[in-house]
């Protein structure tokens, strides 16, 4: 099975988008002649995993390389360097170059910046005069389909740079992905905006529609109606509760990459020492699509289910007489390597869910969103600190306490701050520093509007029963995403009903369109639905990263009787509590 | 067949030379604007397709003065006649050797000493240039111009060639020596389009032939055929028509291979001009006398009274005497076929049916049904006919014609009629004697329609170009810009304001106009209080920003920039600014400070690529924390660096720069605590440089100080560990955990039990029980497991030790019955302990546990 996911059930046409970008490359791989050593930035290498087989780039005369510090060994006398547009990749440019130059090797270099050239990097490759050897071009790669229903824009660092270090390169990068979709599928006509980020990428886009305009004629009726920016910044707590669905854990515990999940082969049951081997996860593997979605425990019933079922069709086939049952059962057989790459993949995860401590950190989690042991969870905290847990869980578990008290008491603010330090060194100041400019970890100065907010949005819900799910709190044991019920509330009612909690949550909110309009039937009717009895497309952009079980729930809502709405999601990378909260360490993040 | 007067009338106004027919027509009968530009007095140049025409007095002639000024003027009317602009010509050099339109309509005129003066169509003087030393030292001969280029042969016989106007700094090419001692009988050029090295070839009559010279090589032709005293070249290129000084007119192949037609003249004199009309016969032109000669037949001769101009055309010669502009050319077939006299040809019979058909003559259908077979053919003719026309009314009569043709017939190309009648509008249009182009139909099809428009415009006639640019759909965009630059140019007395809505008036015409490059334009013209007020119009901020910046308008520039939204192009201001303030850095800082997304975009930049600028940045603004921030990041810096680390003062430095960052947290209120951090770092280092002297084992630094506890209790130096937590006041709790883990680590049980009994743990049991789970010690664990009071945690820790009955009583105790559950899963494989959590749950009777 192949990592790029197949596109053909999306809501619209995505293929396109990806076709586009295949041959924009293609065309810069041809336009330098002959064979060319293609030098990648490492993290370069995900999203066109999803875009382009390599055998593909192997075609066109290109060696593949990853771009280090370490000078690049090749025969070949042209390098093409497809790099991000972050000055610090350049550095490993320069010092390549500067190597070759060392060594009387004369070479062509081509630098194709992903999405487009920046002034900070060619600055960065002024020195020494070495732009001067050096033809720059663009690869316009600005989004990437990771399934039929997600696009990811890329930016792993997208929530940091916007809410710690105030660099909205990243909202104009998801402005102008959405102003290519818009020329391609037409205008979107309804949008809603929470979060100063989205706010940020709206202003963004419609000076970019004013600039230029998409003409109506071109594309034809726009084929998505609405669109929904949310910014991270606006639900932090969904992220850092731990993930209970398939894709979730599977997330969490393995970490899924572009698409694909990186093992030991031993665990996919075929032993060889060491190695590894890389599992694609997307909708083109039928099981996946059926599971990914559910609840954990759920998904080994289904897995079971399945496996016996085989078992009694195996012990059937001695009876079979006819062609077409034989042939029914050769059908089934086909299914046999998906169910046993799951079951493994299951088994593998169970050893983990089964601890206590993974039960014991559920429960946590639950106290902390209820919101009413604050002892208890302070404590929990302490000594996970005091045992020194790995620290990614500790501050997950930190920034969930402390967002939903709106801080801490500058007493416990300090001393646990002071333990962080002491059991995990003095490095983790600008760590610290960094969540206390995000507003993740800081000193209690109002009382906390969690309980308003979860009362309001209904996100506890007061039984739930994981097997018969009938709102998308079941995906959570029991936690409805904040982030979700957003999205619901702005489908229903274009946030009219719940305005007054939106001023609760951080940022500005906006919208426009149709939705603008003060007639809330009107509104109701008309939020994208087309006429024709089509279902409309909903664009939901998440700024700062979406996790997979917000995106389970999404598919959840979809599926849910009356729902007028296909989603596609749009988001800067899919993240979970700990790949979110990594970026924000400084000590091994860049420079 | 019966044709009426009228069309008879046509065709006896053609010529007949051979069996081709030609005419005549006047074009326009000349205004000359206040006084008559008399052809015998001044000097000419005509720019072909129908361009302008520049007139000076001759200076080589000795010419009685009317009422006139004595100063010479150089002035520029259309081909119609009407004065676009004139100048005083006070140009030094000498004499005026020669003067000619380039493609581009620049007037070039070259003087004595190799001076090149060049004006545009309003007399606007351009920038001047010299073809050099030589032609200074020796003076010109002679001259010979074509497109955009020229040749110059100098006194002393040398070729000089300018192959391209349109250069801003002209380049000048030496071409070979002919190394003649006579002055050249007559000069043409052969374009560099029609020769083969693609390099234009210069043609000297000397001698008994012609020598080719070019930038390489010298090449003598035709030798006997001459001598030549006068040459054209033929449209194509391809041939050369001569005048040999016994008076025989030579029609020659320009590889010279042979003489193709040869026609003795009745005078030996040398005709003053000689060109050829079309590819079908030559023109020769003595006083009085024009001579029109064809490949056979006997030449047509016409005569005027007054001196004339051949102005050759693609598709004719245009003659321009003192009253009239005339356009002579070979009849165009289609025409011939309708008007020759007793034509029966089909077009011929439709045009007469109309005639018929509108005097409501049956003989109209009887023409018809004659040509029925043949009618879409006569439609088509009479179409290209009236494109061939001149005159208004007959270019009517002949679509006419074919719109009745048309009518009758089922399958035709109707968009050929209505192609035509759209390009005689155009037509018709720029033939207007106001504006004057006399262009026909053959020649605006090889002009294109566009680079007429760029005539128009480059002729001021923004008006009409724009509206041809709207009739034929062609992009506006190049006309509003040229008139945009243009009004600011002639509007020096309108002050801004106004001058901008009447600008933005027009601009707002085509949606995607660049004010960008208006506004450069207004800045050029020494206008940046418009320039400014026009960028502010201009909705792309990437076109905005580095205009704002070129008009020195820094602040506003980074204003948009930030507005954009775009990153790249604030960093693309920030630079600029930062670069030209290099020596005020602190208005820099100051300006910088005030916007938000600037100042950050700018510490990300710094952050990676110039801490000191940074830390300055900091410093004025006050942010003393972030400075020390900056330093931390340095000191782990110096951590990494291996050289650092090693010898005496060892940590010296770093230790320095961690007491610094300390000292700036201390400055101000709210970082209490990260100064108190900072200092507990550098005293950490200390202690652990120190416990590395003493165990010589390096392996404390860098380590936090619950390791290095662990580490000490490993170690077994319980008194240094003792220490340090002493030193970094450690608590209670945490003390226990980190001991007695590190106790499990060393499986040092003994030490831990008798820890256990120092007195009552402060963490309860807890560590105790998970240090011996995890190290695998059931016997030890169950030593204080009983001692658990969290009943739940009793539970579980039997559980994982896989005491079924004893995590069944806690959690019964603890009447939690999720718990229940969750264990009965866990030991549900083994039938004993699942009999046991069925009875219990029986007794407990938990709701919804399965």
């Amino acid at each position: 099975m192949s990592q790029i996911p197949n596109l053909d059930n999306a809501p619209i046409n995505l293929t396109s988008i990806r076709d586009q970008s295949q041959k924009e490359l293609l065309n810069i791989l041809r336009n330098v002649r002959g064979r060319k050593c293609v030098v990648i930035d490492q993290t370069l290498s995900g999203p066109l995993s999803l875009l382009i087989q390599t055998t593909l780039l192997k075609e066109n005369g290109a060696e593949l390389r990853h771009l280090s510090s370490e000078p690049i060994q090749t025969d070949c006398s042209k390098i093409v360097f497809l790099v991000r547009c972050h000055p610090s990749l350049m550095e490993f440019i320069l010092s390549n170059i500067q190597y070759d130059i060392s060594k009387g090797l004369k070479k062509d270099y081509f630098i194709y910046f992903v999405p487009r050239r920046t002034v900070a990097c060619e600055k960065v490759l002024e020195k020494d005069g070495i732009h001067n050897m050096i033809t720059i071009g663009e690869f316009p790669l600005y989004l990437v389909p990771l399934d039929d229903d997600v696009l990811s824009f890329e930016l792993d660092f997208a929530y940091r740079d916007v809410h710690v270090d105030g660099d909205t390169s990243s909202l104009w990068h998801i402005a102008k992905a959405l102003h290519k979709l818009e020329l391609s599928f037409g205008v979107i006509r309804n949008f809603l905006a929470k979060g100063s980020a989205s706010v940020k990428v709206v202003e963004i886009l419609e000076s970019m529609q004013a600039e230029d305009p998409v003409d109506s004629e071109d594309v034809g009726i726009p084929e998505i109606n609405t669109i929904i920016l949310l910014d991270r910044d606006v639900d932090m707590f969904t992220p850092m509760c731990f993930q209970l669905t398939y894709e979730g854990i599977i997330d969490e515990i393995l970490r899924i990459n572009s698409g694909s999940v990186e093992l030991d082969a031993s665990i996919m049951g075929t032993p060889q020492d060491g190695k590894k081997v890389k599992v694609p996860l997307n909708s083109s593997d039928r099981l996946y699509k059926e599971v990914r979605d559910l609840q954990f425990g759920v998904v080994m019933q289904v897995l079971r289910e399945r496996a016996t079922s085989m078992k009694q069709d195996y012990a059937d086939i001695s009876s079979t007489q006819t062609v077409s049952e034989l042939k029914d059962f050769v059908k089934k057989l086909n299914s046999l390597p998906e169910i046993s790459r799951h079951i493994n993949l299951a088994q593998h995860l169970c050893a983990f869910t089964s601890k206590p401590s993974f039960n014991g950190r559920l429960d946590i989690e639950q106290t902390i969103l209820e919101g009413e042991a604050y002892e208890i969870c302070f404590e929990h905290v302490e000594e996970m600190i005091h045992k020194q847990e790995p620290i990614i869980s500790v501050l997950r578990l930190l920034v969930l306490f402390s967002i939903t008290n709106a801080g801490l008491p500058k007493k416990n603010f300090d001393y646990l701050r002071r333990e962080l330090l002491h059991s995990y060194g003095f490095e983790h100041m600008p760590t610290l520093y960094n969540l206390e400019k995000a507003g993740l970890l800081k000193k209690q100065e109002l009382k906390s509007n969690w309980p308003i907010i979860t009362r309001a949005l209904k996100l506890i819900a007061d039984d739930s029963s994981s097997t018969n799910p009938n709102d998308i709190a079941h995906l959570y044991s029991g936690y409805a995403p904040l982030s979700i019920r957003l999205v619901q509330h702005a489908i229903r009612s274009g946030w009219r009903s719940i305005e007054e909690v939106l001023k609760l949550l951080p940022g500005p909110m906006k919208r426009g369109g149709d939705s603008t309009t003060s007639d809330m039937r009107n509104v109701h009717a008309n939020l994208g639905r087309p006429s024709d009895g089509r279902r409309s497309v909903a664009l939901v952009v998440f700024i700062g990263g979406v996790t997979s079980g917000e995106l389970s729930a999404l598919r959840f809502l979809s599926s849910q009787e009356g729902m007028g709405h296909d989603f596609i999601v749009a988001t800067t990378k899919v993240v979970n509590g700990n790949t979110l909260l990594e970026t924000l360490l400084d000590t091994t993040v860049r420079n | 067949m019966a044709s009426s007067a009228a069309t008879v009338s046509i065709a006896a106004e053609w010529q007949l030379l051979y069996n081709r027919y030609y005419r005549k027509p006047e074009i326009y009968s000349l205004q000359w604007g206040r006084m008559t530009i008399d052809l015998r007095r001044h000097r000419v140049a005509c720019a072909p397709f129908g361009g302008p025409i520049a007139a000076i007095r001759d200076d080589s002639k000795i010419v009685q003065l009317y009422a006139e000024s004595a100063r010479r003027k150089l002035q520029i009317f259309t081909s119609s006649g009407v004065l676009l602009s004139s100048v005083v010509w006070d140009r030094p050099g000498g004499r005026l050797v020669g003067m000619a339109w380039t493609d581009d309509h620049v007037l070039v005129c070259v003087v004595q000493n190799g001076k090149v003066y060049r004006y545009d169509i309003h007399a606007k003087p351009l920038p001047e240039f010299e073809i050099g030393t030589e032609c200074f030292e020796q003076g010109i001969l002679e001259c010979a111009f074509w497109g955009n280029g020229l040749v110059v042969i100098t006194e002393g016989n040398l070729v000089f060639c300018v192959p391209d106007f349109r250069e801003t700094e002209p380049k000048v090419v030496r071409f070979a020596d002919p190394e003649i001692d006579d002055p050249p009988l007559c000069v043409a050029v052969i374009e560099p389009k029609y020769t083969m090295s693609g390099n234009v070839e210069v043609l000297l009559g000397a001698g008994d032939g012609v020598l080719v010279v070019e930038e390489d090589g010298v090449q003598r032709l035709g030798e006997g055929v001459g001598p030549l005293q006068k040459m054209a070249v033929s449209q194509n290129g391809k041939y050369l028509a001569s005048f040999t000084h016994d008076g025989r007119l030579l029609v020659i192949p320009t590889d010279f291979s042979k003489i193709m037609f040869e026609y003795s003249c009745e005078s030996a004199l040398p005709p003053e001009q000689l060109a050829w009309c079309g590819m079908d016969s030559v023109l020769l032109y003595w006083d009085e006398t024009l001579l029109m000669v064809g490949p056979s037949g006997d030449p047509v001769s016409y005569t005027y009274d007054d001196s004339i101009v051949l102005i050759p055309e693609c598709d004719g010669v245009r003659i321009l005497s003192s009253t009239s502009m005339e356009f002579l050319q070979r009849v165009p077939d289609s025409t011939v076929s309708i008007f020759q006299i007793a034509s029966t040809l089909p077009a011929a019979l439709l045009y007469d049916a109309l005639e018929h058909f509108d005097r409501r003559s049956a003989k109209a259908d009887e023409n018809l049904r004659l040509i029925r077979s043949s009618l879409p053919e006569a439609v088509q003719t009479c179409i290209d006919a009236a494109g061939h026309e001149f005159e208004h009314s007959r270019q009517h009569t002949l679509l006419k014609a074919a719109s009745y043709g048309q009518a009758f017939c089922s399958q035709i190309h109707r968009d050929r009629f209505h192609e035509m009648c759209k390009t005689l509008r155009v037509l018709n249009a720029v033939r207007n004697p106001g504006i004057g182009i006399p262009l026909t139909i053959h020649q605006y099809k090889l002009l294109t329609a566009p680079v007429l428009i760029a005539r128009l415009i480059n002729a001021h006639q923004h008006f009409l170009a724009l509206r041809i640019t709207e009739y034929l759909g062609l992009n506006k965009e190049v006309v509003i810009m040229h008139w945009a630059c243009a009004k600011i140019t002639s509007s020096s007395a309108v002050i801004d304001e106004d001058l901008l809505k009447i600008l933005v008036d027009k601009l707002k015409l085509w949606k995607g106009v660049s004010y960008a490059a208006v506004a450069k334009h207004a800045d050029n013209n020494g206008r940046r209080k418009l320039a400014a007020m026009l960028v502010d119009q201009e909705p792309r901020s990437s076109k905005q920003v580095p205009l704002l910046l070129s008009i020195e308008e820094d602040n506003t520039a980074l204003v948009k920039a930030i507005d954009s939204g775009d990153t790249d192009l604030i960093y693309l201001v920030l630079f600029r600014i930062w670069h030209k303030k290099k020596n005020a850095t602190r208005d820099f800082f100051e300006m910088i400070q005030g916007m938000p997304l600037a100042r950050d975009l700018f510490i990300v930049y710094t952050r990676s690529y110039d801490h000191e600028s940074l830390k300055n940045f900091f410093l004025l603004s006050g942010q003393l924390q972030d400075v020390a921030f900056l330093l931390l990041k340095e000191s782990w810096k110096l951590g990494v660096n291996p050289l650092a680390s090693k010898g005496s003062p060892l940590h010296g430095p770093r230790i320095r720069v961690i007491e610094k960052a300390r000292d700036l947290f201390r400055e101000t209120r709210e970082h209490t605590f990260e100064s108190k951090a900072a200092d507990e770092h550098q005293k950490l280092l200390r202690v652990q440089h120190g416990l590395e002297v003493s165990t010589k084992q390096a392996i404390f630094v860098d380590s936090s100080i619950s390791d290095t506890i662990r580490t000490c209790i490993v170690l077994g130096k319980h008194q240094d560990a003792m220490k340090v937590r002493t030193e970094f006041k450690v608590s209670e709790k945490r003390w226990y955990w980190l001991k007695v883990f590190a106790l499990a680590t060393i499986n040092d049980w003994e030490t831990l039990e008798r820890f256990s009994k120092d007195k009552k743990p402060p963490t309860g049991y807890k560590p105790f029980v998970e240090a011996c789970i995890d190290g695998g010690q059931k016997s030890e664990a169950l030593k204080y497991i009983p001692k658990l009071t969290d009943l739940r945690e009793k539970a579980e820790a039997y559980e994982r030790i896989g005491m079924a009955k004893e995590a069944a009583d806690a959690a019964s105790e603890s009447n939690d019955g999720e718990l229940l559950g969750r264990l009965k899963l866990t030991f549900g494989q083994n039938a004993a302990a699942g009999s046991i959590f069925d009875t219990l749950r029986d007794r407990l009777s938990f709701p919804g546990v399965s």
